[in-house]
């Protein structure tokens, strides 16, 4: 018995899934629903993708000598 | 050849950089300093496969970030092979949401975060956030979003499964978020 919403714990572990590798078909839309009528999780999920944007800039920051 | 003394002094040239990069996964100056270290007689070693594809300095950090790997893993040797995911290590996950899958503090909007990307004050705040979570949380973060390496890579190196995987880099990325919220977003500079 299926629930027709995931909870946002679901849907923001599969935000960050897919960060690693593509949903299965009933996740993908499962999580699309869900950030529609989420603003938490999609700020979430902004939030994680900024971040690993951020991430990939901390050689470049290195450099200029931070901490 | 003549070239060994050149390619001594290149890497010397890394030093700086190399240890601030250390530093910054191992949190401790002396492990660092061996990292680094490693790293130099590791490139002397193997200077044959540098074939200039990449640049030294992208070179001598994939060298370094795994000395870093093996200092980490050879530091934490003896824990229960899943340490990884047990322990006090739960708490990210569990503080965020109730008892149904809710957010308990739902994640506001940072507006448009990239601007922060040039101001040095961001970066010390993002360290120390990394600093937050469990060494080998933030170690599987790095490998993946700072090194970019592959799931595939990083599962094999630290010889845990995709679940674990995925478990570890939720709980770094709910973390980070969290305390990125915290010390930077709401401090008023977002």
């Amino acid at each position: 018995m299926g629930k027709l919403m995931y909870s946002c714990e679901q849907a923001s572990k599969l935000s960050s899934r897919a960060m690693e590798e593509p949903l299965g078909r009933l996740d993908r839309s499962m999580l699309r629903l869900h950030l529609m009528m989420c603003r938490g999780c999609t700020n979430f999920s902004r939030q994680i993708e900024f971040l690993h944007r951020a991430s990939r800039k901390v050689p470049g920051a290195i450099e200029k000598d931070i901490g | 050849m003549g070239g060994d003394e050149d390619l001594a002094k290149s890497l010397e040239s890394h030093r700086k950089y190399l240890l601030r990069y250390a530093l910054f996964q191992l949190r401790d100056a002396s492990l660092a300093e061996d990292a680094v270290q490693e790293t130099f007689i590791a490139a002397l070693a193997h200077r044959d496969s540098f074939e200039g594809r990449s640049t030294l300095r992208t070179w001598l950090s994939s060298i370094l970030m795994h000395k870093i790997v093996d200092l980490v893993r050879s530091r934490q040797r003896g824990l229960p092979a899943d340490a990884l995911t047990l322990g006090n290590e739960h708490d990210a996950a569990e503080a965020a949401f109730d008892g149904k899958g809710r957010w308990i503090d739902p994640p506001a909007d940072w507006g448009l975060p990239d601007a922060a990307l040039e101001s040095n004050q961001f970066w010390r705040v993002y360290q120390k956030c990394c600093q937050r979570m469990p060494e080998r949380h933030a170690l599987v973060f790095s490998m993946r979003e700072v090194m970019d390496m592959s799931t595939e890579e990083i599962c094999k190196k630290l010889e845990i499964s995709r679940s674990n995987l995925h478990v570890i880099l939720y709980r770094a990325r709910l973390s980070l978020r969290s305390c990125m919220t915290k010390k930077w977003f709401s401090a008023g500079h977002g």
